[in-house]
């Protein structure tokens, strides 16, 4: 404890070169944890959005139909499968949809598009295309053959609402398959492959179209939280075991996804190394002038028996009180500043058109504090002050008492 | 038998100052001496406490202290024999400046390993029987030069070593704090029988010594003997 | 006079070595010229047929009747006659373009670009294979690399490379050309990196009024196991007149 105190009093014998480092420390580590935040909710942001506007938590197809997709791939038995997902503890709302292939033509213009066949009351629990309709809207069950379009695809066709348009397609039986249906909305997610390419009909109507019977093409899961998919992918996994079904993430459906997460985050972490070289120096230099201030003493303290190893802990506890006076109150504005903007938001819009490419919807970044963030932070910064003051730490105990009494 | 015994010890300085040395000096230290070692600057008086202080190891020749020899002594055990067996005083700023007196009196104890409780109540006893408790709490800052001092000697005889070297205890004090210095260290030799070894100039010093030996460029002149004990030189 | 004689033997066995010297690669056709000849033999000016088409799959297999016209190189229309679901469906090409007429919602249908290389009418022939009869004579080079026997046909093996800016998905073709009337017996497709995509048999060669036929066309898909297309003719007529309002869109819808 003597020498606690003593490096606590050494750290505050001058006052305004600790301040300065401390708050070097605060800020890079506050910085370092609301960055962190905003990165944690910005995915979070990301992931909910793709995860909402279409691929759902899980998937669940006919084995191999992810990796090489047919109409013919249907669901053995969705009965029982539907059944195995409404005993999921974190489901949230689950959806079987058709999914095909065809052309979509106006009498204006044709154009590819993915075919997604839904039950709306189901769909409307999992994805949130509802809440993107920008004119008419959803489909409604007992309608004639109502289409909902992506607002690129409405302009490429030329297609207002209450037009017609006309799906070709090659059904599951070989025959091509055809069909006018009637635009009665028009959405917009925010992800160019869906607003360009993607229509949704009822569900009854695509098992028509593709000549499919009853039968379907997956079963889209979403679940509570995003934390829950591991563990409800083997749940699912091991309760449809043998069935002859694939049971998909949402990262294993849209790896670029993830693998964007990776890469931003790797990015991140370049500049918080950036940020505690920065730090660092800083750090380093105020230990290195304390240690050279006091050459003398550390002579005196030697010369009275005092080990180069107790020389060396002095100096780095020295480093420890700077490092943890300044992660506390680092972490006290990082923590405040995620916090407040976890409600309040912060409004990107400058960087929207990038945001809309990665399939944001909102220019609206809240961020989100996790207590992974704030522990790795601060014993980052702990470890990197620490490790800091080593240097100067080894320099101060290989000093020579007899010479170290004289230096002036 | 002696307690510090030196056999023919060289040692040589150099610095971009000057150089000190130790030209093969021989001489033994009974326990309880109170002695001095004078010089002008540059005779090899510091030298010689660095020797005898475990602080350095001579180029040549031998140095034991209680038996132990110190040139055969490991370097890295060095400092653990300084802490158990040598009290320190040194000119100037003997004190850590961020411990008050009391813990700069347990800063030695405490090293040792010995627990709070023990040390701070040694470092009281000590304070009061030589009737410096009132500057208990003081940081060296708050004290005079002679409390420094004084401060200092009690930090050094406090684990009661086999011996205490003190390098020019009074150079930077005035007459009076300088006599009061030297009246406790007398007190301190006479009642608790703690060997002291001196290097001075102060004639206050080299007068109230019971053993002055004198050093000339790294040799000894004189070893002068006036308590009627057997001075260490060889002939 | 006896060196004369012996010169003029001489002279003439020479000739004759040079005669027929020159004359073997004469009977080496120009790679470009036999391909140019396959094509005319194979299409003619015009042609009228009826012809099924039966497109075997892992999952169904399933036969379409169709009657067809053409007017070379680039009008074709062909009507699907059988079965009921898809009786009066049309498929229309003028030029580079493609429609479908669909009878079910009454609507022509425009095929766009980037849904070329799809699938017709879910066979192993893609749209682009209907409308790009004649790029193999304009869109590629080609190699007379060799001789062969394929199912007893003594043939040409051209290799075709696509021309540097020719808008051609394939990286080579290889075609088996029969020596006796130029007609081809096999074409492979390969892509880019040299993989063989599908290959195209042609058998049951038939004599049609002035020319030979291959009436039956077997399309293998190699990148899809078990997908296989087989064009079988009934009837060919080449080389009438065919007026030109078959190949309009009033055609297609008036058929119904």
């Amino acid at each position: 404890m003597l020498f606690f105190n003593m490096a606590w009093r050494n750290v505050w014998r001058n006052r305004r070169r600790s301040l300065l480092t401390v708050m070097a420390i605060s800020l890079g580590l506050g910085f370092n944890i609301f960055m962190r935040a905003i990165g944690d909710g910005f995915h979070e942001q990301m992931v909910d959005n793709s995860v909402r506007s279409h691929i759902g938590h899980l998937e669940v197809h006919r084995a191999g139909y992810h990796d090489d997709p047919g109409i013919n791939k249907t669901l053995p038995n969705p009965e029982e499968i539907g059944r195995a997902i409404q005993s999921l503890p974190d489901l949230r709302g689950y959806s079987l949809r058709v999914l095909g292939d065809g052309l979509a033509s106006t009498a204006e213009n044709s154009a590819g598009v993915a075919i997604v066949g839904i039950d709306p009351t189901m769909e409307r629990k999992v994805t949130t295309i509802n809440r993107g309709i920008v004119r008419g809207e959803y489909l409604r069950e007992g309608e004639v053959r109502p289409i909902l379009i992506g607002e690129r695809l409405a302009v490429n066709l030329k297609a207002g609402l209450g037009d017609k348009v006309v799906l070709l397609v090659q059904a599951a039986d070989g025959s091509m398959g055809a069909n006018l249906f009637r635009v009665v909305g028009i959405f917009r997610s925010g992800a160019p492959e869906l607003d360009s390419g993607m229509a949704f009909i009822l569900r009854q109507d695509a098992q028509e179209l593709f000549s499919l019977q009853n039968r379907v093409t997956e079963a889209t899961i979403l679940l509570n939280s995003s934390r829950a998919v591991p563990a409800s992918q083997q749940d699912l996994q091991s309760k449809l075991a043998g069935k002859g079904v694939e049971v998909l993430t949402w990262y294993q459906v849209e790896p670029f996804l993830l693998q964007f997460i990776q890469l931003d985050d790797a990015f991140f972490y370049i500049i918080v190394i950036f940020f505690f070289v920065v730090i660092s120096i800083g750090i380093l230099n105020t230990i290195m002038m304390s240690v050279f201030e006091r050459v003398r003493e550390f002579g005196v303290m030697m010369a009275l028996g005092t080990k180069p190893r107790q020389i060396i802990k002095l100096v780095v506890e020295e480093a420890f009180v700077l490092a943890l006076v300044g992660a506390l109150i680092g972490s006290a504005i990082g923590i405040s500043a995620s916090l407040y903007f976890a409600t309040e938001g912060m409004n990107l819009s400058s960087w929207a058109e990038g945001a809309a490419a990665l399939g944001m919807t909102s220019t609206m970044v809240y961020t989100r504090l996790t207590a992974a963030n704030v522990v790795i932070s601060n014993l980052s910064v702990l470890a990197v002050v620490v490790l800091v003051g080593l240097y100067p730490a080894m320099h101060a105990s290989r000093l020579r008492p007899v010479e170290a009494i004289r230096h002036v | 038998m002696a307690l510090v015994e030196l056999d023919n010890v060289t040692k040589t300085y150099m610095n971009h100052v000057s150089v000190h040395a130790l030209r093969g000096v021989t001489l033994s230290l009974q326990p309880g001496s109170f002695a001095a070692v004078a010089g002008p600057s540059g005779s090899g008086k510091t030298t010689l406490l660095n020797v005898v202080g475990a602080l350095d190891q001579p180029d040549a020749g031998s140095v034991r202290i209680g038996g132990v020899d110190l040139t055969t002594t490991p370097p890295d055990q060095l400092a653990d024999f300084r802490l158990r067996h040598i009290g320190f005083v040194f000119q100037a700023y003997n004190l850590l400046p961020v411990l008050t007196a009391l813990e700069n009196l347990e800063f030695i104890p405490a090293l040792q390993g010995e627990s709070k409780e023990k040390r701070i109540r040694r470092a009281e006893e000590l304070l009061r029987t030589v009737g410096l408790s009132d500057i208990r709490d003081k940081r060296p800052n708050e004290l005079s030069g002679g409390q420094q001092q004084r401060v200092a000697v009690l930090r050094a005889i406090l684990t009661e070593p086999e011996v205490v070297l003190a390098d020019e205890p009074t150079a930077n004090l005035d007459s009076t704090n300088a006599s009061l210095l030297l009246d406790m260290m007398e007190e301190l030799n006479r009642e608790k029988r703690i060997t002291f070894l001196f290097s001075t100039h102060d004639p206050l010093v080299m007068e109230r010594a019971r053993r002055l030996i004198r050093l000339r460029d790294g040799e000894v002149v004189s070893d002068e003997n006036r308590d009627g004990s057997a001075a260490g030189v060889k002939p | 006079m006896k060196f004369h004689s012996t010169c003029a033997r001489a002279c003439s066995v020479l000739a004759i070595l040079l005669a027929a010297a020159t004359a073997w690669p004469q009977q080496k056709p120009d790679a470009h010229s036999l391909v140019r000849k396959t094509d005319q033999a194979l299409r003619g000016k015009t042609q009228h047929g009826k012809a099924s088409m039966t497109v075997r799959t892992p999952d169904w297999t399933r036969t379409l009747e169709m009657e067809y016209w053409s007017i070379n190189p680039d009008k074709a229309f062909i009507l699907i006659t059988s079965p009921a679901k898809e009786e009066g469906t049309s498929t229309l090409r003028l030029g580079t373009n493609m429609w479908n007429y669909l009878p079910q919602v009454e609507r022509v249908v425009k095929i766009p670009p980037s849904l070329m290389l799809q699938s017709w009418m879910g066979s192993d022939f893609t749209n682009d294979d209907l409308v790009k009869e004649s790029s193999l004579v304009n869109d590629y080079t080609h190699e007379l690399v060799g001789e062969t026997e394929e199912a007893g046909d003594p043939c040409w093996r051209v290799v075709a490379h696509p021309k540097p800016d020719a808008p051609v998905v394939w990286g080579k073709l290889v075609l088996l050309i029969r020596k006796s009337d130029a007609l081809p017996r096999k074409e492979e497709y390969y892509d880019e990196k040299g993989r063989l995509q599908k290959s195209l048999s042609f058998d049951d060669f038939r004599r049609l009024g002035d020319r030979n036929y291959p009436m039956r066309w077997n399309m293998v898909s190699v990148t899809k196991p078990g997908h296989e297309t087989t064009l079988l003719y009934h009837s060919l007529e080449f080389d009438r007149t065919i007026p030109g309002r078959v190949f309009t869109q009033q055609n297609m819808k008036r058929q119904f």
